[in-house]
């Protein structure tokens, strides 16, 4: 079926039309709001928001862009406004953390790349780890992000340039693993 | 330094290195979700109108507001009749300061009473999925707070960001299978001196009565 008749149907609410354009949307929706969130139960909910406020808000999408990037522009605002709010609980998690001494920024206490390629993506400033996520890890264009964020193509490719600036930096020590 | 073909290496390896970054462990949980955005769309088409439209919510309680602040400003005027023409634009000003410390103290000991009740279950093993309702409910209300006049003083403003987070925290518990999570809230609040903080923002004896009795 067309797109644009699934959105017709589902506009005239038909459930069966609700659940196939889901079902054509919700994996690539919830892989992002994980892959920001890095949590199940908060991607879960996010991308359980996102498709609430798409259906309620259906009638308002005009069709300027592809139903996918609104649908990911939906889901970047949910997932953002709502780590914002978690972010706190989140710091304190952290700070424990780093009280019990279980994450050291030495690599000699953390040895593990993978461990420390998280941590240095997780430190990135919001902006910057956004875009690099749906750029560098999930594959959406600089067009995308452009529209999903509500920003120019120039500032998400500045984000992008900057956040991997920032990761060189930050994992400067381990440098033989990509100049070897 | 590095150099460009450096940083071009540098960008390949990290795009391979990075897609295992907060990579979802299972597939999408699609029937687990769906069933969960079907069942959260009935509940709020099953809520009031009123409640799904912010401007008329916001419109009617300042217009409820105003009739108060008028009977409240009546009322003191009434009660304090030596008083200068002053007196009833002071009373309108403390009527929505009434009104607003009214709901504030009603909610923070409503508040007070399910956290405590709430740690007491966990602590006697139980994890209930009726505090994952009424923390919703309390949740709402901290949000409705925040964005009121009740936020404006920085303390009390601390305390709901506090209580959001703890409230969004346990209204996310699953029953029976978050005992660990349950107890991270609870060190937490702990750690954070939720409770005594909470406890001791709410006034001792009947609101409405302390600030008459101030004015």
């Amino acid at each position: 079926m067309d797109e644009q008749d699934l959105i017709n149907r589902v506009r005239a609410g038909d459930g069966i039309a609700e659940r196939a354009l889901y079902d054509a949307h919700v994996d690539r929706v919830y892989r992002l709001a994980y892959r920001l969130a890095g949590d199940d139960a908060l991607a879960q909910d996010f991308t359980q928001e996102t498709f609430i406020r798409a259906f309620a808000k259906l009638d308002t999408f005009r069709g300027d862009s592809a139903l996918s990037t609104w649908l990911h522009a939906i889901t970047t605002t949910v997932v953002l406004n709502g780590l914002r709010k978690v972010k706190r609980f989140h710091k304190r998690e952290a700070d424990l953390e780093a009280a019990d001494g279980v994450s050291g920024g030495r690599r000699e206490a953390e040895p593990d790349l993978k461990a420390r390629l998280r941590q240095a993506i997780d430190a990135l400033p919001h902006g910057y780890r956004t875009v690099f996520v749906m750029h560098d890890i999930e594959g959406f264009t600089h067009e995308e992000i452009g529209v999903a964020l509500g920003v120019e193509t120039g500032t998400s490719k500045a984000q992008l340039s900057r956040a991997r600036a920032k990761l060189r930096e930050s994992l400067a020590d381990f440098a033989g693993e990509w100049v070897s | 330094m590095m150099h460009d073909n450096d940083e071009t290496k540098f960008d390949q390896w990290l795009q391979d290195a990075a897609k295992t970054y907060n990579a979802p462990p299972r597939p999408t949980p699609r029937d687990e979700m769906w069933a969960r955005i079907e069942a959260e769309r009935a509940r709020r088409a099953a809520r009031p109108v009123l409640a799904l439209r912010p401007w008329l919510r916001w419109g009617l309680a300042a217009a409820a507001l105003l009739v108060l602040g008028i009977g409240i400003g009546r009322w003191t005027a009434h009660h304090q009749t030596d008083a200068g023409g002053g007196t009833v634009a002071a009373a309108d000003t403390a009527g929505n300061g009434v009104v607003y410390q009214v709901a504030a103290t009603q909610y923070l000991s409503r508040t007070e009473t399910f956290l405590t009740g709430f740690r007491a279950d966990l602590r006697a093993g139980r994890v209930d999925t009726r505090f994952n309702g009424q923390a919703r409910d309390l949740l709402t209300t901290t949000r409705l707070l925040l964005d009121s006049p009740a936020a404006d003083d920085p303390r009390m403003r601390a305390l709901l960001e506090e209580l959001e987070l703890v409230l969004a925290q346990i209204s996310q518990l699953e029953a029976g299978r978050d005992k660990r999570n349950a107890d991270l809230i609870t060190q937490d609040m702990d750690q954070h001196s939720v409770l005594p903080k909470l406890r001791s923002a709410i006034p001792a004896g009947p609101v409405p009565l302390r600030t008459q009795g101030a004015t």
